[in-house]
């Protein structure tokens, strides 16, 4: 269990510094081509719908010609970091499973249900 | 003003926001949407948002330094993230339905509850792990934390109400796209008796789950703008990290005592603002 415990510990950190490198990469890479434009979150609109798919994200993040390209890789640096905390809970699913400990693996396994259904539905 | 300056004075706000929260003890979540609402007039959906996500990020480092010590109970922490995600995904599936101003209006109720559930006392009446709920111990709940005196051993009490009341503080997160880290530890502190220590430990490892089981369904709403979403939460990841720093440099106790004073002028300013009512 410790080991699980100081693997989680280092996932962890690791997983938000990663996501957080991205995400301001991506914001410095975006404000440079909207040095005039004036800021839009006053009014709700709404998110465009590629955002609610990684793989869209990832597609309009690579392709250079399309509008909302640099808006993406923030994006994706915001998905890894929504992503932490379901990481989190299946490799501890998992280790309690290796471990022997079924009732906490079966545990672990429903809240990593719930967060998918919340996630992917 | 344009997007790169609006977005400098959102970060600085931001780590400004995650400082005060690390120092008071309550989230950054909680204090940084009213000071998007009302300072910089972005609508709530966006602000909820954007903060729910630097709840996530802020969640993440703090949890991994208490796990690393010792000090989470994961056996706690998991069990009771069935019942705080579930209430999370009940909350968010209501917030994207209820009124704007409703929502303000319960926003700034519970961040006057967290103040004063903040200057509230702990409970100092421990279990004996002999003595805890029969459900706690065949869930393995209790456990021990490292003191300077060797491990101490500790009990858990009443599970069941504790696990309703976590239900609860899921919604709330979920509803109001905060953390509601002090609702969690009522929950563990006062109800099931876990030594404090153990509790925010703990609550801290619930926190990023509980967020993420609600921030999906923002996602798909569209209220995660990533022009927003970057500047609060890195601003709000540096402030935290910078004011578990200040900790112990600061006089802690008189900042507490201007910070929540501060806050609980927020909290009512948003109620005014859903109810209509400019002040200010």
């Amino acid at each position: 269990m410790n080991r699980l415990t100081a693997l989680l510990a280092k996932v962890m950190l690791a997983g938000t510094l990663v996501s957080a490198a991205i995400i301001a990469a991506g914001l410095i890479w975006y404000l440079s081509a909207h040095l005039g434009t004036p800021p839009g979150d006053h009014i709700f609109a709404g998110e465009p719908k590629y955002y609610e798919s990684p793989v869209e994200m990832a597609r309009h993040a690579l392709a250079l010609d399309q509008i909302g390209h640099r808006r993406s890789l923030v994006m994706i640096g915001v998905f890894l970091l929504l992503l932490n905390p379901l990481i989190r809970v299946a490799l501890a699913s998992v280790g309690y499973l290796l471990g022997g400990d079924r009732l906490y693996a079966a545990i672990s396994a429903v809240v990593f249900a719930v967060l998918l259904v919340s996630f992917f539905w | 003003m344009t997007q790169p300056l609006f977005d400098i004075a959102v970060a600085a706000a931001s780590f400004f926001a995650g400082m005060v929260g690390a120092m008071i003890g309550l989230g950054g979540g909680i204090i940084i949407t009213p000071l998007l609402v009302l300072g910089f007039g972005i609508d709530m959906r966006y602000a909820m948002g954007a903060a729910l996500c630097s709840v996530i990020a802020t969640s993440s480092g703090a949890a991994a330094a208490y796990l690393r010590d010792g000090i989470s109970n994961m056996q706690i922490g998991m069990f009771l993230c069935i019942a705080t995600t579930i209430g999370a995904v009940c909350g968010a599936m209501l917030a994207v339905v209820l009124d704007q101003s409703l929502l303000a209006i319960i926003f700034g109720a519970a961040l006057l509850v967290t103040v004063a559930l903040s200057l509230g006392k702990r409970s100092e009446a421990l279990v004996e792990p002999d003595d805890s709920d029969p459900l706690a111990k065949s869930l393995r709940l209790p456990g021990t934390f490292p003191s300077d005196r060797g491990p101490v051993r500790y009990g858990v009490a009443s599970v069941v109400p504790g696990f309703l009341i976590m239900w609860v503080a899921g919604v709330l997160s979920g509803l109001l796209g905060i953390g509601s880290g002090a609702f969690k530890v009522v929950a563990m502190d006062q109800i099931m008796r876990i030594p404090f220590k153990v509790t925010t430990a703990t609550s801290n490892f619930m926190i990023g789950v509980t967020a993420a089981a609600s921030v999906g369904i923002y996602l798909k709403k569209g209220y995660l703008d990533p022009a927003l979403v970057a500047p609060v939460a890195l601003g709000v990841l540096a402030g935290a990290f910078a004011g578990a720093r200040l900790l112990t440099v600061v006089p802690v106790k008189l900042l507490r005592g201007i910070f929540l004073v501060a806050v609980t002028v927020i909290a009512v300013q948003m109620i005014a603002r859903g109810m209509g009512i400019s002040i200010g």
